[in-house]
């Protein structure tokens, strides 16, 4: 070494530059202890908030959605336990196998597996996911049972919706669905989309459901968990929960045994009833055959049903009593002879029926060829005759028929709360301009009010709005139809009486032409007369047309409609109300393609019509869900 | 190794152990220990995986350590620029044959073992400065002349572990080798000359928009692949909520929610300063941090009063790096300096590090041992 390590000066500079580093350094070393101090003591609290809100996750109770139940409170929608087996892939080696084992006890086909091991991929080994729903106790007692053997399967009883009489209510009451990204942009949602993200959560789809969906729903509960930094609960703090609240129940005005009664007198044709309390506007019943069931939409529908209800011709997805249309045919005339007396007829006026008559340029046939000689008014409506209609006809402005027609409830939708209802056609004048808007056929034919008198031409109404008519020809009222009596805490007003504008005794003779249908020999309808005299019934059959016969049908031996295809069979009709002569309850029935209202239709009101008045919903107290919510040890089910 | 230090003036080994700094080698196993507890509680008590690796290797850096500081100055003055140069040559070839890991070359391969040339270059850098300004006086230090060799020491290896790339410990390196200039006397003025000319540097590039903040961004990235995976600074949040959380006396061992639920990422190495403060409060982080600036008084104090000019310019580089790395480590976990990642020594996991730290310790220890001799050779 060249240089004297004993170098005094290089020392000294070193001495002094190290001690100046030691001093700096204790400065830093304050500096970090001051910062420290600053973090844990002064803006502890802070941290503590936030180390909190990082365990600590705020996890939605899904609440029970509301119960919908009939009249007298039997449950039309309830939930049942849904047995369903949730699967956590970080309690397992390999998630692969354990799927494999798994598919040992129940179901699970490969593809499905393939499914749930993309799924794993995309969330992450914490997040469990549902790998079946639905499960038979049978099944969930067996894989419960061999737990032990099977790493990562969680078991889990969810709710899930019920719908007890299946089919039998399913227009009614409608059925839920998944939430789709659709629901959870809607406006309506804002809000809730925690809760509409729950694994499982449903909404109402179609009828009561989906209309009265908000008050189903119920409120969310709340939940602190604690979790870990990749999600996963470590801990469920249930004493600091709030719980979920139960969605409203909603009691309906229907009388799900007379419901199902009527489903049975339609089983096997497409057709359609509806019965009405006339006094109060209560449907008690709502029937469309074929029907679904909503059960299968529910837990997801497999395409093969999907597919065959779509293509059955008979529309069993089709809500018939509201949604469906049909020339009233017949019924029709009740109106028409009301729209008479508006212009001036009387009742007692009298036409000759010969089978048919010359109007224009050619015959309009009765459906009695051989004619039914002189009627009036009564007589026309008690044997159905057509040329006694298209004799008043000939001189009625169609513009008061229509409006006849409007008052006694047809053209018009009413506020049910059952999406997708029809209002039909009423045609006018007005409408006429319409839909031919200038076009030749722009003005109104006198010879097309000779189809409208009899319900034919361009005429249609539901079977609702049917009943509707009978209910207001029964009583001379504003019968407007319900069917949510109870929502929560809400209840409908009850129904004022408001008279129909029209002389009330224009009703007389409808209301005597229709009880002469039933009830004196050479009716139209003898078959509905009722057992019980008591509920002596009055109607009106219909039977309107679909397909026309041609010459030609007839060259080829086409003369009875039964050699028809049944699509081009005609529709057969009835409305009826009872008793006589203070009525309480409004019947009508529609069966597609029934080919006659007296054969097909009337038999079957008939039958509804019994069990109805058997039973007498409308003098028995109706369930209310207010006095068990406020009283628990009330019997819940009438 | 043994022969040298058996034959070294011909004393007992068992008198030579009792020459030991052995306050210094107790402060360090303190450390140690706090290392170990601490990785036992963040493995959710288990000596697995951290725990008992980190006391393992613990006890072999100690041996290590006082295999170096019993052989004699001497012979590392002599051996600090083949040390140096080994190094370099290193660190040159890690581009050539290093191992790709995590985005970065930092490791190659000798004799079946991996090995990190930046971790030895942080010891052959302090012994190539000190055995550099061993051969200057003091008036020489400041001249530009002999500015230049210290400059290229310094800035090859810096360069070398940059484009790796390391930010961490290239920062760490030339920081300690500007520090061991600054000790050696370099003189005030151009000192601050220096000083103003790298922010003035740094200041214009900023201005000027040389580079455009994604720029910045995307460069300190790529420095640091793992810097804020998450982004908005998660990392840094959790670290600053554990530590906050924490409190005056701490949630208690084992008890820390911020660790035990792995809210804290790289929790065994770059941020468990902050287990240890969520765990044991103010109280404790201090305790820690004041052991960690008596270790490095003491190792000044060593460095102060060693024989020879390198012994103490080596003793001071050690302390140097060792500081270093606790400021930006502790500093980092609370937020005062950018995530660099720095490991806190001896109590982050990682065993390249704890070689690096013991064996320059071992070093200190040797300074230390310079100085006895000297006294003991007087009293003969």
């Amino acid at each position: 070494m060249r240089v004297n390590s004993h170098d005094p000066e290089r020392q000294e500079v070193l001495s002094r530059r190290a001690v100046l580093f030691g001093g700096g350094l204790s400065l830093v070393f304050t500096a970090i202890a001051g910062r420290l101090y600053q973090l844990q003591i002064i803006d502890h609290d802070k941290y503590v908030k936030l180390a909190l809100d990082n365990q600590f996750n705020k996890r939605v109770l899904t609440p029970l959605r509301g119960e919908i139940v009939d009249r007298f409170g039997k449950s039309l929608a309830s939930n049942r336990n849904n047995f369903r087996l949730l699967f956590v892939p970080d309690q397992t080696r390999n998630a692969a196998s354990a799927l494999k084992e798994i598919s040992k006890y129940i179901s699970l086909p490969e593809d499905r597996q393939d499914r749930i091991l993309r799924e794993i991929k995309r969330r992450g080994p914490y997040t469990p996911i549902e790998i079946e729903s639905n499960l038979s106790w049978d099944e969930f007692s067996r894989i419960n049972y061999e737990l032990p053997y099977l790493p990562g399967v969680l078991p889990d009883v969810g709710e899930t919706r019920d719908y007890p009489f299946g089919p039998a209510a399913a227009f009614v009451v409608g059925y839920v669905g998944a939430v789709t990204e659709a629901d959870l942009d809607a406006p309506s949602n804002k809000g809730q989309e925690t809760l509409l993200r729950q694994p499982g959560f449903k909404v109402g789809r179609e009828g009561l459901e989906r209309t009265y969906d908000k008050d189903l729903r119920g409120k969310a509960g709340e939940m602190e968990v604690k979790v870990n930094a990749y999600g996963r609960v470590i801990e469920e703090l249930t004493d600091q929960a709030t719980p979920p609240q139960q969605g409203a129940t909603l009691a309906l005005t229907i009388d799900v045994e007379l419901q199902v009664a009527a489903m049975r007198a339609l089983e096997g044709e497409s057709a359609a009833a509806v019965v009405l309390d006339v006094q109060t506007g209560d449907v008690l019943v709502l029937a469309s055959t074929p029907s679904f069931d909503p059960n299968a939409f529910n837990v997801g529908i497999s395409p093969e049903l999907w597919k065959s209800l779509n293509e059955n011709p008979y529309k069993p997805l089709l809500n018939k009593p509201l949604s469906a249309v049909y020339p009233p045919g017949s019924t029709f005339k009740t109106i028409s002879a009301i729209a008479a007396q508006v212009s001036g007829v009387k009742p007692s006026f009298k036409v000759n029926c010969p089978g048919r008559l010359w109007y224009g340029n050619r015959f309009f046939h009765c459906w009695r060829h051989e004619g039914h000689g002189v009627l009036d008014m009564r007589g026309a409506i008690k044997h159905s005759c057509d040329v006694y209609f298209y004799t008043l006809a000939e001189s009625l402005d169609v513009d008061v028929i229509a409006d006849v027609a409007r008052k006694l409830g047809l053209g018009q939708t009413f506020e049910l709360g059952i999406p997708g209802q029809k209002k039909g056609v009423i045609p006018d004048r007005q409408w006429k301009r319409e839909y031919y808007g200038g076009t030749p056929n722009a003005t109104w034919f006198q010879g097309e009010t000779l189809s409208v008198v009899i319900g034919q031409g361009s005429v249609t109404a539901t079977p609702l709005q049917l009943a509707v008519q009978a209910a207001r020809i029964a009583t001379g009222v504003e019968v407007r139809p319900r069917i949510v009596r109870v929502w929560g805490d809400k209840e409908l007003p009850a129904p004022t009486a408001t008279p129909i504008d029209l002389n009330p005794s224009y009703f007389d003779v409808v209301r005597a032409g229709m009880d002469a249908v039933v009830n004196e020999s050479g009716g139209t309808a003898g078959r509905a007369r009722m057992a019980d005299p008591a509920w002596r019934l009055a109607g009106k059959t219909g039977t309107s047309q679909v397909y026309q016969i041609s010459n030609e049908d007839r060259a080829k031996g086409l003369t009875k409609p039964e050699d028809l295809p049944w699509a081009r069979r005609d529709h057969a009709l009835f409305i009826c109300f009872a008793p006589v002569d203070n009525p309480r309850y409004a019947c009508a029935v529609v069966v597609e393609h029934g080919i006659g209202g007296a054969k097909m239709a009337a038999p079957k009101a008939q039958q509804i019509m019994t069990a109805v008045t058997q039973k007498n919903p409308s003098a028995m107290t109706p369930f209310d869900p207010r006095a068990v919510a406020n009283n628990p040890t009330a019997e819940r089910r009438g | 190794m043994a022969a040298i230090i058996l034959s070294s003036r011909r004393k007992g080994l068992r008198e030579k152990l009792s020459q030991l700094h052995w306050p210094l080698i107790v402060m360090l196993t303190l450390i140690a220990l706090a290392g170990v507890a601490t990785l036992y509680s963040a493995a959710g008590g288990s000596w697995q995986p951290w725990a008992m690796k980190h006391g393992l290797r613990f006890a072999v850096s100690v041996v290590m350590m006082i295999g170096i500081g019993l052989v004699s100055m001497r012979y590392w003055v002599s051996l600090a620029y083949p040390i140096y140069f080994v190094a370099l040559g290193a660190l040159a070839l890690v581009p050539l044959i290093g191992e790709v890991n995590m985005g970065a070359q930092r490791w190659i391969e000798v004799g079946g073992m991996q090995f990190q040339p930046s971790e030895l270059m942080k010891i052959g850098l302090v012994l190539g400065l000190a055995r550099y300004y061993q051969g200057l006086r003091a008036e020489q230090v400041s001249h530009i002349l002999h500015l230049i060799p210290p400059l290229l020491m310094i800035g090859a290896p810096v360069g070398l572990v940059f484009i790796q790339p390391d930010l961490g410990t290239a920062m760490l390196l030339g920081a300690t080798g500007v520090i061991m200039v600054f000790l050696a006397g370099l003189s005030w003025r151009i000192g601050f000359l220096g000083l103003l000319g790298a922010v003035g540097a740094g200041y214009s590039a900023y201005r000027f928009e040389f580079l455009k903040p994604y720029q910045v961004e995307r460069i300190l990235t790529f420095l640091n692949p793992d810097r804020d995976p998450l982004g908005q600074g998660y990392h840094l949040l959790q670290s600053k909520i554990g530590l906050g959380s924490g409190g005056l006396e701490g949630k208690g061992y084992m008890m820390g929610t911020q660790s035990q639920l792995k809210f804290l990422p790289e929790m065994q190495t770059d941020f468990i300063f902050t287990i240890f403060g969520e765990e044991f409060g103010f109280i404790g982080a201090m305790a820690l941090l004041l052991l960690y600036l008596t270790v490095i008084l003491t190792g000044i104090n060593i460095a102060l009063r060693a024989k020879t000019h390198f012994a103490r310019m080596t003793a001071m580089g050690v302390v140097a790096t060792f500081s270093l790395y606790v400021l930006i480590n502790t500093g980092m976990v609370m937020g005062l300096f950018p995530v660099v990642g720095v490991p806190l020594p001896l109590v982050s996991y990682g065993g390249t590090v704890m070689v690096t730290i013991m064996a320059g310790f071992g070093l200190v220890m040797s300074a230390h041992m310079s100085r006895e001799q000297e006294a003991l050779g007087r009293l003969s």
